[in-house]
């Protein structure tokens, strides 16, 4: 009976240090990890604002958050958070690619929308073009892009989430010319991509594209991306226009359930999409051009953001129906790449 | 900064163009001028478009490589080459891995140390290991053993790496006390490990919890097992792999390498520590538990008395009855070339016998130690854990391989106290050795870092083990054909 006594005894003594190894990181909570998967042109916010919130959460709790980045095509950086990249967050270009990661993934439940305010957008930007100082081609609105002799970079829409916006953007205008259908929006986006040179995988790749590389008369490109390009490119080499109409561009935030439940982030992981929403965090936002939720914040920096004629993703029938439509296998892109 | 909106000064714009050539076309100085001039917009044009072209192309290239280069991070990782089959995530912290050691030994005896049906060919080791990690942290390994005309598990446990300092690993596998017993087969300097190895023991099922710290300086491990007898696996118990006694062997071991991260050469390689064990261990004379020892030869040189009893007469066999204490203290000295492995094994064993109604009890302490040297001819670096041939051989190219010599000279003690009594004795001195001694030389060739031939010649002395005088010195050559995936 003693022994039976002494080996209990040591079987609690060994799972009591099993239980303490095992959490010995959680009780080392001074340190914990993030990755946050973005998509391209992201990078410069989400430094800002990382290091913003690592300081906000050290002062909070007394723990330390470091934050690490992974940044690429959004269609790409859903696919790769589906093959297993362990991202406690994503902050991607639209809610399409977020749904790919809740319904061919199962990693978060499909109302993940409905968690975080505005449907789990905290910031909007919209699609402007970028052309070369003094706008030698004249680039003035959506119809000035199928030209001859015009070069247009936009990144491809299978891999890019701002690449769909720029589509679905330049389609909106073709449907709201005189006479204009769907029929005739097919034809435009036609004619568009036929002056596109190259398809970069993300936004980021066709700004390189277009201000280092000088390829193409006009960059489709996200408004943040379009400012940041001037300001750190040289307001000397280009010039923004804002076209007739675009596009209400809502990118997407949400925890990812199972990754965080395996990796003990979920607070910490809520916590910094939750500071998305604070005047801190869309005061980052502003400064780095997205467009605020906050309208204080908003007001504060309107002459930054024009006001414009927006369309929204609803014009599409939502999300599933214009990626299915369009971005699917076999979709309109599809169709007109196949020509 | 400029920010135009649609349809904003489009007109003007627009006309400044319309403007210069019309300007052009009414100039008539510089009429005679207008072919040479437009000869030269055509050209600037079409080397701009040139350009423009050449950017483009550069630009879909780099387009291309980015992308490959994204692939090859993200795709799975294969790696077969002449040391490992692996298939892994990019960052490895996801792995399956294929390994395998299959030794072909031939054993011949010189003089009349062994019986000539000792002479022989087998297949000492033919073990396929399947191992790999997930998510970085926990491990698992699945090692069978087909050598020896037999099927065994030798290894098959998980480990959970929460961190250097706590790792636990459940399971079938080494614990943790004898230092020649926790190097892998393919690292043995010799081809059998030293007698000190035949008083620890081998494979056993249980928990561990070990780690290092301060960069390997310091390493600890604590176990509870099912518990083996000396030498021996669970796999070697009457009803394998299952718990067949009543307590459990706790072990414990602390190793201690001061100067491993240190620029001292001269001490780098300086490791020791000590390991243990302890179990209360209730046998009976029908299941003894106690262990019997081999020569270097690997032929039994010594077992505690068996049964000799008929009839209704009481079960006369030796059996563990109370405690058994191992201790271990051990080291081991690497510099350049040159290694030294030493350690001393001591079992204390709380034993009984009855006879003839009376049960005679007594603690026997047996012993062992071994001094083994190793030194490599061509270079390479002497280690506790692997070595990478300097060269490999193959025919008609140069390069010799590595080659190694080794000597080792040890000795195992029994307790004298196990043979007294005469007929009521614990062991039996007409048939179990009292004492054996040995000193072996060696030569290790690594024509490949994957493939291992040696050559062994052990000389064993015994005291007593035979019916007069002592046994006769073993004389063993032993040689092996080894590979090591």
């Amino acid at each position: 009976m003693e022994q039976t006594n002494w080996k209990r005894r040591l079987l609690i003594a060994l799972t009591t240090s099993v239980f303490i190894g095992g959490t010995a990181q959680l009780a080392q909570a001074s340190e914990v990890t993030l990755l946050n998967v973005s998509y391209d042109p992201t990078r410069e916010l989400y430094t800002d604002f990382n290091k913003a919130f690592a300081e906000y959460w050290k002062k909070k709790t007394g723990d330390t958050v470091k934050i690490n980045q992974s940044h690429n095509g959004s269609g790409r950086q859903a696919r790769a958070v589906i093959d297993g990249l362990a991202a406690d967050v994503v902050t991607l270009a639209l809610a399409a690619d977020v749904d790919a990661i809740a319904n061919n993934g199962k990693l978060l439940p499909v109302n993940w929308e409905e968690r975080l305010p505005d449907h789990s957008a905290p910031y909007t930007s919209t699609i402007v073009f970028l052309v070369r100082k003094g706008n030698p081609k004249h680039i003035k609105d959506w119809g000035d892009l199928i030209k001859p002799g015009v070069g247009v970079i936009t990144p491809n829409p299978k891999t890019s989430g701002g690449a769909r916006w720029n589509y679905l953007a330049a389609w909106a205008w073709a449907k709201k010319q005189p006479g204009g259908s769907d029929a005739t929006a097919r034809e435009f986006i036609t004619k568009l991509y036929k002056n596109v040179p190259v398809l970069d995988t993300g936004a980021r790749g066709s700004t390189t594209t277009f201000a280092q590389r000088g390829i193409g008369d006009v960059a489709i490109s996200w408004e943040n991306e379009a400012w940041l390009a001037t300001k750190e490119l040289g307001p000397d080499k280009f010039e923004i226009v804002i076209p007739s109409v675009s596009i209400l561009a809502e990118p997407s935030v949400a925890v990812v359930d199972k990754v965080v439940l395996r990796r003990g982030t979920r607070t910490v992981a809520e916590e910094y999409l939750k500071y998305l929403y604070t005047p801190e965090g869309q005061e980052i936002a502003a400064r780095n051009y997205y467009r605020p939720r906050n309208p204080q914040v908003a007001a504060k920096h309107a002459e930054l953001f024009p006001k414009l004629e927006l369309v929204t993703i609803k014009d599409f029938g939502g999300w599933s129906k214009a990626q299915k439509e369009h971005f699917g296998d076999g979709g309109v892109f599809d169709q007109i790449q196949a020509q | 900064m400029t920010i135009r909106r649609a349809a904003a000064g489009a007109s003007i714009a627009a006309l400044l163009p319309f403007a210069g050539t019309a300007l052009a076309q009414t100039a008539p100085q510089q009429t005679t001028q207008a072919p040479a001039e437009n000869a030269d917009s055509d050209l600037r044009h079409e080397i701009e478009e040139q350009k423009q072209r050449l950017a483009i192309l550069e630009r879909k290239l780099e387009i291309q490589q980015e992308a490959a280069t994204a692939a090859a991070a993200t795709a799975p990782r294969i790696t077969i080459n002449a040391s490992r089959f692996q298939i892994g995530s990019t960052d490895n912290a996801n792995f399956i891995r294929f390994r395998g050691t299959l030794f072909a030994d031939n054993r011949a005896y010189g003089g009349n140390s062994a019986p000539e049906t000792a002479d022989t060919f087998l297949l000492r080791s033919v073990r396929p290991t399947f191992e790999g990690t997930f998510g970085g942290i926990y491990d698992f390994r699945f090692t069978p053993d087909f050598g020896s005309g037999r099927s065994i598990i030798v290894d098959a446990y998980a480990a959970a790496r929460f961190n250097p300092g706590a790792v636990v690993t459940v399971g079938k596998f080494k614990p943790s006390v004898g230092l020649e017993r926790l190097a892998s087969e393919p690292d043995l300097r010799f081809m059998e490990r030293g007698l000190p190895t035949l008083l620890v023991p081998n494979r056993d099922l249980g928990v561990q919890l070990s780690g290092d710290f301060a960069g390997g300086a310091f390493s600890y491990q604590v176990g509870y097992f099912n518990g083996v007898t000396d030498g021996q696996s669970s796999d070697n118990l009457a009803s394998p792999d299952v718990e067949s006694d009543t307590g459990g062997d706790y072990a414990a071991r602390v190793f201690i390498q001061p100067f491993i991260n240190s620029d001292n050469f001269n001490l780098r390689g300086l490791g020791f520590g000590v390991g243990s064990t302890w179990q209360d261990l209730d046998g009976a004379a029908a299941n003894p538990y106690l262990p019997s020892y081999r020569s270097q030869g690997q032929l039994n040189v010594f077992s505690y008395r068996a049964n000799t009893a008929t009839g209704t007469t009481p079960n006369n066999a030796t059996f563990s009855n109370g405690e058994r204490l191992r201790l271990a203290p051990q080291l081991y000295y690497y510099r350049g070339s040159f290694g030294f492995l030493g350690e001393y094994t001591q079992v204390k064993q709380d034993v009984s016998r009855t006879v003839a109604g009376v049960t005679l009890s007594d603690t026997l302490t047996n012993s062992a130690w071994q001094g083994q040297f190793s030194w490599f001819l061509t270079g390479e670096e002497e280690s506790f854990r692997g070595f990478t041939p300097g060269s490999t051989w193959q025919p008609g190219k140069p390069g010799t391989g590595a080659w190694e010599l080794v000597a080792r000279i040890q000795e195992l003690d029994v307790d004298d106290a196990a043979f007294a009594g005469g007929a009521n004795s614990f062991a039996n001195p007409l048939t179990a050795i009292s004492k054996e001694s040995a000193y072996g030389v060696g030569v290790n060739w690594y024509p490949w870092n994957t493939v291992k031939l040696s050559f062994n010649y052990d000389v064993t002395s015994f005291e007593g083990g035979a019916a007069t005088g002592d046994r006769p010195d073993e004389q063993a050559y032993f040689t092996r054909f080894a590979i090591n995936y």
